[in-house]
């Protein structure tokens, strides 16, 4: 007999890769519409130059992880490649022991870099590899978080045509036409590190993100935005929990 | 009509391996229709079929290899993308080895085929196996360090390929639908 796929993936445990930025949170919703799941997995790297990982803010996934009421385990790596994938590793191995996780959601867009260490990663542990956003156009994807409703800021620019004061900004329609203007020369996902973004709101956070104060530093066309002090809402507003 | 056929146990899977397909195929102006690899499928009524990649970890469409057995009196064309290639591996009596291969490498043709131009190129690879011989039921099209990573069945519209030609081959689906 067959099982049917619908009960194979309710029942399944997973994790999901969280970086705190809008892909790893758009994974994750389409994952928790499917799948239990158990916890949210971070790496934290050392600092911008990770090759594997998001990095401004992502300190403040604690703080997301209690918006969204969901576990999270997480571990701090080196910027290196060899560093960042036994972290990987390790903190994924943690998962599976803590939580009995089967499968890892991934927000994985068009990186063969990522994507292969994710899967080799995956195998090596036993453990489902799931990329929803495969190969996904990427502007669709920008629409995509504005239909669901997230409240996602620039916390990072890192080359021309991407100005310091794009920082703090949020991601509506007329970023989606700029993005849609200069595709052909920076990658709309921001997913080669042009860009990185920060979800203060999503339809899955029982509570949404303030932010009460933040810095930036750097030039025009590289420049961060670092969050100093957040704190929870109330209200989310989710009609969706 | 291209029939693709999905190999994904789990459906959360058919993001990653059979949406991207169906992208392509629906960009390119042809109609489709997904079915699974366990349904009992009359493959008489389609032009063209496409048999879809799945999970690392997925193996279930191996136990459903007799559904896929009366391919061999199908006249159209067929493409096995990674399960599908080992799809077609399995039905036409060849062994797969076991070759674990997850990322980028250079492909060499090995004999000129309508589905691709170069005689180099990269592809993005995601098995556990392959072929490394076949028998002569199966043409050698290209070949990865010893791994034969492009096949065509002898006398038949159909090709076998252990690498994902969505992620950076599309133009190979294409050529494919334009046959």
């Amino acid at each position: 007999m067959n099982i049917s796929d619908k009960t194979l993936e309710k029942y399944m445990k997973v994790c999901v890769l969280y970086s705190g930025g809008k892909d790893s949170n758009l994974a994750l919703l389409k994952a928790y519409n499917i799948f239990d799941v158990s916890c949210l997995v971070t790496l934290i790297p050392r600092s911008e130059k990770s090759y594997l990982f998001h990095y401004p803010n992502v300190d403040l996934v604690r703080l997301q992880a209690k918006a969204l009421n969901i576990p999270i385990i997480i571990d701090e790596c080196m910027d290196d490649e060899e560093s960042s994938l036994n972290a990987l590793y390790n903190v994924l191995s943690n998962a599976r022991e803590k939580y009995d996780v089967k499968g890892v959601v991934t927000g994985a867009i068009k990186s063969t870099y990522q994507a292969s260490r994710f899967q080799k990663i995956c195998l090596d542990l036993d453990l489902w590899c799931f990329n929803p956003l495969w190969l996904r156009d990427e502007i669709s994807l920008l629409r995509e978080i504005l239909k669901h409703r997230f409240e996602v800021i620039f916390t990072r620019v890192a080359g021309y045509p991407l100005k310091k004061s794009l920082l703090g900004r949020r991601i509506d329609d007329s970023i989606i036409r700029f993005f849609e203007e200069i595709k052909y020369y920076v990658n709309p996902s921001g997913e080669g590190g042009e860009y990185e973004t920060f979800v203060l709101n999503m339809p899955l956070f029982r509570k949404k993100i303030k932010v009460i104060e933040y810095e930036i530093y750097g030039d025009n066309y590289d420049a961060t935005l670092i969050i100093k002090r957040a704190e929870l809402l109330n209200d989310s507003n989710n009609i969706l929990l | 009509m291209i029939l693709i056929i999905s190999c994904c146990k789990i459906s959360f899977s058919e993001e990653e391996f059979v949406r991207p397909i169906i992208d392509i195929i629906r960009n390119f102006g042809q109609k489709y229709c997904v079915r699974k690899y366990y349904e009992n499928i009359c493959f008489n009524k389609y032009e063209k079929i496409i048999i879809s990649g799945t999970a690392l970890m997925d193996s279930d469409y191996l136990n459903y290899i007799k559904n896929f057995e009366k391919l061999k009196d199908f006249e159209g064309k067929v493409l096995g993308i990674c399960a599908g290639y080992q799809i077609l591996a399995r039905i036409y009596e060849n062994i797969l080895s076991k070759m674990e291969k997850i990322g980028v490498y250079r492909v060499k043709i090995i004999r000129k085929n309508p589905l691709i131009e170069e005689k180099e190129f990269y592809a993005y690879f995601l098995h556990r196996y392959a072929l490394r011989n076949t028998n002569n039921n199966l043409e050698i099209l290209a070949k990865q360090n010893g791994e034969i990573c492009m096949f065509k069945v002898v006398s038949k519209d159909f090709y076998g390929l252990s690498f994902s030609p969505e992620v950076l081959n599309k133009y190979i689906l294409e050529n494919f639908a334009r046959l």
